[in-house]
C-alpha cells in the first residue's frame, strides 16, 4: 500500500516535471514571438499621455491570464518553504503570467487601433482564494488606457 | 522623442538554474536534516531508556520472561537450563550487577547457534550454540557477555533508540516509521533482533572477560569462542550469532590487548562442559 502511494507520487512528480517543463518552454517561445509582434504597441505606466499627442480617443484595455503550477513546481516550492528562500519554481511561472497578460492587453489595444497604452497596472490574485490546499493557480491581470488619435474636433464657433 | 518597449531582460526575473538541481538540493538537504535529527533523538532516547529504573524494564518485559520460562521442555532441557543457571550463578557475584537486577537464564532447545540478551535481564541460550563448545569456559564467556549487555542496560537502550527513530521517521513516512519502530517493538517481544553497536559489544566483551578472569583465573573461554566462531560458516542460516556479533579481527585484537593490559592469562586449564550440556552434545553427535 505504502509502495503504491510512493509510485503514484513519483509518477506525478515525473509527469509534472516533464510536461510542466515542456509547457513552460513552449509558452516562453510563444511569448517571445508575440512580444516581437506587438512591439509597436507601446505600454507605459505613466498616468498621462505624452504632450505630443493631443486629441485622443481613449478606451480601457485589459488582458488577464489564469496560470497553473505543475506538481513538480509545487513539490519544489513546498520543500523550499521549509527553509525559506527564493521560490524560483514560481518565479518563472509568474513571469510568464505577467508577460502573457501584458500581451493580451496589447492585442486588445491593437484591435482598437491603438499603439499606445498609458497608466498600465498589473494585478495578481490566487484563484483558490487563499484556501490551504486550494488550486495552485493564479490570475494575473494587466490593464491600462489605450489612446488613439481622434479626428480633429470642429473648431469652436 | 522616440519611445519603445524593449524585450524584457530574461536573466533577471527568474533563475536559469536547472530545476532538478534545486530539487536535489532540497530533497537531500531535508533527508540530511531528518537523518541527523533521527540520530540525535535516537541517541538521547537510548541514553534515557538505559537510565530508567530496572524495575520499569522488568515490568515491561514480564511477557518475555514468561514466554521463555513457559517454553515446553523435557528433562534434558530442564537439566541444561539448570546447568546454565549454575554457571550464571558463579558469574553473577563477580559482575557487580546493579542492585535490584536479576539475570534470568533460559535454554531454548533449537538448533540455531545463537544466544542473546533481551529486556528484563533475560538471557537466552540455544542448543545449537552449546553444541559448538567443548568447555565450560566458552559457555561462560558467552553467558557473561550476554549478562554484561543486561548489566549495561543495552537492551533498553536499543529498544528506546528503535522506537524514537521510528517515531521520527514516521514524520516523513508513516510506513517507514512503523517499520523501524515495529522491528524494535518486536524485539521487545521474544525475537532476538535487538542490535547493539560495536561500542556496546566491546564493552560487553570487556565486562565478560573480567568476570571470566575472576571466576576461572584466565580468559581462555574468550579465545575458545572466537576460535569456534572462526570455524562457523557465516552463510548458514542457523548461525545467527555471527550476524549479531560480527567476528572482526579488530574484536579479537582488542580482546588480546585488554587481557595484556589487565594482566589476565590468555590460556589456562579449561573446565569440561557440565554433564547436562555434554549430554546434549553427545545426543546430537549420536544422531546420524
Amino acid at each position: 500500500m505504502e509502495s503504491i502511494q510512493w509510485l503514484i507520487f513519483l509518477a506525478l512528480l515525473a509527469l509534472g516535471y516533464f510536461v510542466g517543463r515542456w509547457n513552460e518552454r513552449a509558452h516562453f517561445k510563444s511569448i517571445r514571438e508575440r512580444e516581437a509582434k506587438y512591439a509597436k504597441v507601446l505600454a507605459f505606466a505613466v498616468r498621462y499621455p505624452p504632450d505630443v499627442v493631443t486629441p485622443q480617443e481613449c478606451r480601457l484595455v485589459s488582458g488577464s491570464v489564469v496560470i497553473s503550477s505543475d506538481y513538480f513546481k509545487q513539490c519544489v516550492a513546498g520543500l523550499r518553504t521549509l527553509g525559506g528562500g527564493r521560490l524560483s519554481s514560481y518565479e518563472s511561472l509568474l513571469d510568464r503570467a505577467r508577460r502573457e497578460a501584458t500581451l493580451r492587453m496589447k492585442e486588445q489595444a491593437q484591435r482598437f487601433g491603438s499603439t499606445l497604452i498609458v497608466n498600465v497596472k498589473v494585478e495578481t490574485t490566487t484563484v483558490s482564494g487563499g484556501a490551504r490546499k486550494g488550486l495552485p493557480a493564479m490570475e494575473v491581470m494587466a490593464y491600462g488606457t489605450a489612446l488613439k488619435s481622434a479626428a480633429p474636433r470642429a473648431p469652436a464657433p | 522623442m522616440q519611445y519603445e518597449n524593449r524585450q524584457p531582460d530574461e536573466t533577471v526575473n527568474y533563475s536559469s538554474e536547472h530545476p532538478l538541481r534545486e530539487f536535489a538540493w532540497l530533497v537531500f538537504g531535508l533527508l540530511g536534516v531528518v537523518a541527523i535529527a533521527a540520530a540525535l533523538i535516537g541517541f538521547f532516547a537510548g541514553e534515557i531508556a538505559s537510565r530508567l529504573p530496572f524495575s520499569v524494564e522488568k515490568d515491561y518485559a514480564r511477557r518475555i520472561s514468561q514466554h521463555w520460562q513457559d517454553k515446553p521442555r523435557d528433562v534434558a532441557a530442564e537439566e541444561a537450563r539448570a546447568a546454565l543457571r549454575a554457571i550464571a550463578a558463579k558469574l553473577a557475584p563477580v559482575m557487580q550487577l546493579p542492585p535490584g537486577m536479576e539475570i534470568q537464564v533460559h535454554y531454548a532447545p533449537d538448533a540455531v547457534a545463537n544466544a542473546f540478551a533481551t529486556l528484563g535481564g533475560n538471557v537466552v541460550f540455544y542448543r545449537g550454540l552449546i553444541e559448538k563448545f567443548d568447555s565450560e569456559d566458552a559457555v561462560a564467556m558467552v553467558l557473561a557477555h550476554e549478562m554484561a549487555h543486561a548489566k549495561l542496560r543495552h537492551p533498553a537502550a536499543s529498544l528506546g533508540r528503535g522506537i524514537a527513530v521510528g517515531l521520527t521517521l514516521s514524520l516523513i513516512s508513516v510506513g517507514l516509521g512503523e517499520g523501524a519502530a515495529g522491528s524494535a517493538l518486536q524485539t521487545a517481544g521474544v525475537l532476538p533482533l535487538l542490535s547493539y553497536s560495536r561500542r556496546q559489544e566491546s564493552a560487553a566483551d570487556a565486562e565478560a572477560m573480567a568476570a571470566l578472569a575472576a571466576v576461572y583465573g584466565h580468559v581462555g573461554g574468550a579465545r575458545d569462542i572466537f576460535d569456534v566462531f572462526a570455524r562457523l560458516q557465516p552463510s548458514s542460516t542457523q548461525v545467527t550469532i555471527l550476524r549479531s556479533h560480527p567476528l572482526t579481527a579488530e574484536r579479537m585484537a582488542s580482546i588480546e590487548r585488554t587481557a595484556a593490559q589487565r594482566g589476565w592469562k590468555l590460556d589456562g586449564a579449561r573446565r569440561p562442559l557440565p554433564p547436562a550440556l555434554a549430554r546434549l552434545k553427545r545426543a546430537r553427535q549420536d544422531k546420524p
